[in-house]
């Protein structure tokens, strides 16, 4: 075979994993009460459910999902700390994984018997320990705590020697779980360049991350978990979009609200870009198109069309109605159409939530109103800090 | 089984670090240190010869008291093992839980760090019995019931460890279970006590605790003509005994490969 193509390292295919909820750590009496009266049904949890991919060697993959996706279960499959309950897992070649910084430390035993204890888990003999010893504690900056107990440690440096010790074991695939969330910024940095040369080496890796930014600066593909499900893989910006998308629909039906007395019914809205394509991702200097469908079911004299704009958690950033803005409407009855243009946005980046309403002029009737109903993202160049984006210009002027 | 030993043999490092680290670790913070595993079968021994003195376990049986630190030093292995058992896999639920090995270390490493333990204070044991002019006539014998033992030690580190990974109801049953297994085996008192109420015919009963057989033969290898015990039983006794124990080390073998699959679930 002359083949140059990538040879596959990790297959995982079909793999389902259930976790046994009721008796997990089940005493006797339990079980026996079960057995005799006959309510021994298991409640199961379903981590992954029918997980298929495949990684090539010297990949990058990402994997991204909300927190109870099944990612750290993924992990722990791979690592071979969990078995599948269904479909298989293959891998090739030594694995090393940081599940948890600095995991199978022993609090009693020191840096330097951890560090050894750590490489013959792994399987790596004594004399390549040795000789990776210095490097291991210059990386994780050590030198000085080195002989004492790691029960002494920080934090902080209970995570630099556990990723020091993880990459130095020198794997073919490295298994990383959420570690680049702690240790300080410099550390930060050191890990990735860490995680880079690794690349460059030809090394896989599989890397979950919370931190959508770095996870797609260092993947080359991605994958989505939701609720155990593989809901795709693809290219980072990709799979990111996909995923903003499934998280600014949970989160905003957790205070999504609607309500009123039904005398007119905003039926429906849509949200549109400047071409006209409905869409949830806007531009911020684009802005953004709403477009109104209401039917009102009797006459109903002066009523006021409202919208607003909150940020993700509902805080209300702007809001306005026809009445504002100065547009009579002297009744309506039957169905209409009303539509409205919001922009350019002044918003940074992120996720928000519009809502609509429709009230009477003295604000007493409330006929129909959808509180935070709509997610939509915005794109902005803005580099501030904060919701709003205001436009900035320093001066400087040395000495004065 | 054969796969076990390649694997075992494959990762000793490991199994190696592990050893000292249980070393280290049951007498790290104490100040008398690795004393202790002299001193508590003293203290022990201190113990059941008042208590065997009042009893009047020791009137008309020379060498008793030889015969009771024997006991009490091989009981210990067996003890040590158990009750280390227990926290064996849930004691390193962080490692089980983190990282990938074979299982088997965990248990393996365990019985051997009590092993060592045994070994040292079995030397001191046969310097003093040389000391008190024991014959020593099977000296040579001795490293095959220490292999023996543990096998047995083995085979119930692998159900317990695992059966308390489940139940932790294990803990309380063990605690009262050893404590019957005690004195149901001839530590402090000699087998012929038991003779005593069986008749003729069902005295290999005592051997199906193979305990029984273990303490026996260690005896009698260690003092010979000396022990104040029955000194000549048929061999298949004994055989008992070993049987008993290879069925235990067989069966937690199979329990433990069984079950450790399972232990990332559960821990």
């Amino acid at each position: 075979m002359g083949s140059q193509e990538p040879e596959i390292v990790i297959a995982v295919d079909g793999v389902t994993k259930s976790f046994n909820l009721s008796g997990r750590t089940g005493s006797l009496k339990a079980r026996i009460l079960e057995r005799l009266t006959g309510r021994h049904k298991k409640r199961t949890f379903k981590a992954l459910d029918d997980v298929s991919f495949t990684v090539k060697r010297g990949e990058t993959l990402g994997i991204i999902g909300a927190n109870g996706a099944g990612k750290s279960t993924l992990l722990a499959l791979l690592t071979g700390t969990l078995f599948p309950t269904r479909g298989t897992i293959y891998t090739e070649g030594q694995i090393s994984s940081l599940l948890e910084l600095g995991a199978g430390f022993h609090p009693d035993l020191t840096g330097r018997e951890n560090i050894y204890l750590y490489g013959a888990i792994m399987g790596v003999s004594r004399a390549h320990m040795d000789s990776r010893f210095e490097a291991i504690v210059d990386f994780a900056g050590l030198r000085d705590f080195i002989d004492q107990p790691v029960k002494h440690y920080s934090s902080g440096m209970y995570v630099r020697l556990g990723f020091a010790v993880a990459v130095e074991v020198n794997p073919d695939i490295l298994l990383i779980d959420e570690v680049l969330a702690v240790g300080d910024s410099s550390f930060q940095r050191k890990c990735l360049e860490k995680m880079r040369a690794f690349r460059r080496e030809k090394k896989t890796m599989l890397i979950i991350s919370h931190d959508l930014q770095t996870i797609q600066g260092i993947s080359d593909r991605i994958v989505l978990l939701d609720k155990g499900k593989l809901l795709g893989s693809g290219s980072p910006a990709e799979m990111i979009g996909q995923y903003e998308g499934l998280v600014r629909q949970t989160e905003s039906s957790v205070i999504k609200r609607e309500w009123g007395t039904g005398e007119i019914r905003l039926e429906e809205v849509v949200l549109l870009d400047k071409h006209g394509s409905a869409s949830d991702v806007f531009h911020a200097e684009e802005g953004l198109h709403v477009q109104i469908d209401y039917r009102a079911v009797q006459r109903i004299e002066e009523p006021v069309f409202g919208y607003a704009i909150s940020d993700a958690e509902g805080h209300l950033l702007h809001g306005s109605n026809t009445q504002l803005a100065g547009l009579e409407i002297p009744a309506v009855s039957g169905r209409g159409k009303l539509s409205l243009s919001v922009g350019p946005l002044p918003l940074a980046s992120g996720n928000y939530l519009l809502s609509c309403s429709v009230h009477s002029a003295d604000h007493r009737h409330n006929y129909h109103r959808l509180d935070h109903a709509f997610p939509f993202g915005v794109l902005s160049s803005g580099k501030a800090a904060g919701p709003v984006d205001i436009p900035v210009k320093w001066d400087y002027a040395a000495g004065g | 089984m054969l796969d076990t030993l390649k694997t075992i043999s494959e990762r000793r490092e490991l199994l190696g670090i592990l050893i000292i680290r249980n070393l280290k670790i049951r007498y790290k913070g104490s100040m008398l240190g690795f004393f202790w595993s002299l001193l508590s079968p003293a203290l022990l021994i201190m113990i059941y010869g008042v208590f065997a003195a009042i009893l009047r376990f020791n009137e008309g049986r020379p060498h008793y008291l030889l015969f009771l630190v024997t006991g009490i030093i091989i009981w210990q292995f067996l003890n040590m093992c158990l009750n280390d058992s227990l926290h064996v896999v849930l004691g390193n639920a962080n490692l089980v839980k983190k990282t990938a090995f074979p299982r088997l270390i965990l248990p393996l490493s365990m019985v051997l760090a009590n092993l060592i333990n045994f070994l040292l204070t079995l030397l001191v044991l046969i310097l003093f019995l040389f000391v008190m002019r024991m014959p020593l006539p099977g000296l040579g014998m001795v490293p095959v019931v220490v292999i023996w033992q543990m096998l047995l030690c083995l085979g119930l580190a692998g159900i317990l460890s695992s059966a308390n990974v489940y139940m932790r109801d294990t803990e309380h049953i063990l605690g009262v279970g050893s404590l019957a297994w005690f004195f149901l085996s001839p530590v402090f008192y000699p087998i012929e006590l038991q003779m005593e109420f069986l008749p003729d015919h069902l005295g290999w009963l005592p051997f199906l605790n193979p305990m029984t057989g273990i303490l026996y033969i260690y005896r009698l290898l260690l003092m010979g003509g000396e022990m104040p015990d029955i000194l000549v039983i048929p061999g298949w006794w004994l055989l008992v005994s070993v049987g008993v124990s290879l069925v235990v080390f067989a069966v937690g073998y199979a329990v433990f490969q069984k079950s450790q699959r399972a232990f990332g679930d559960v821990l």
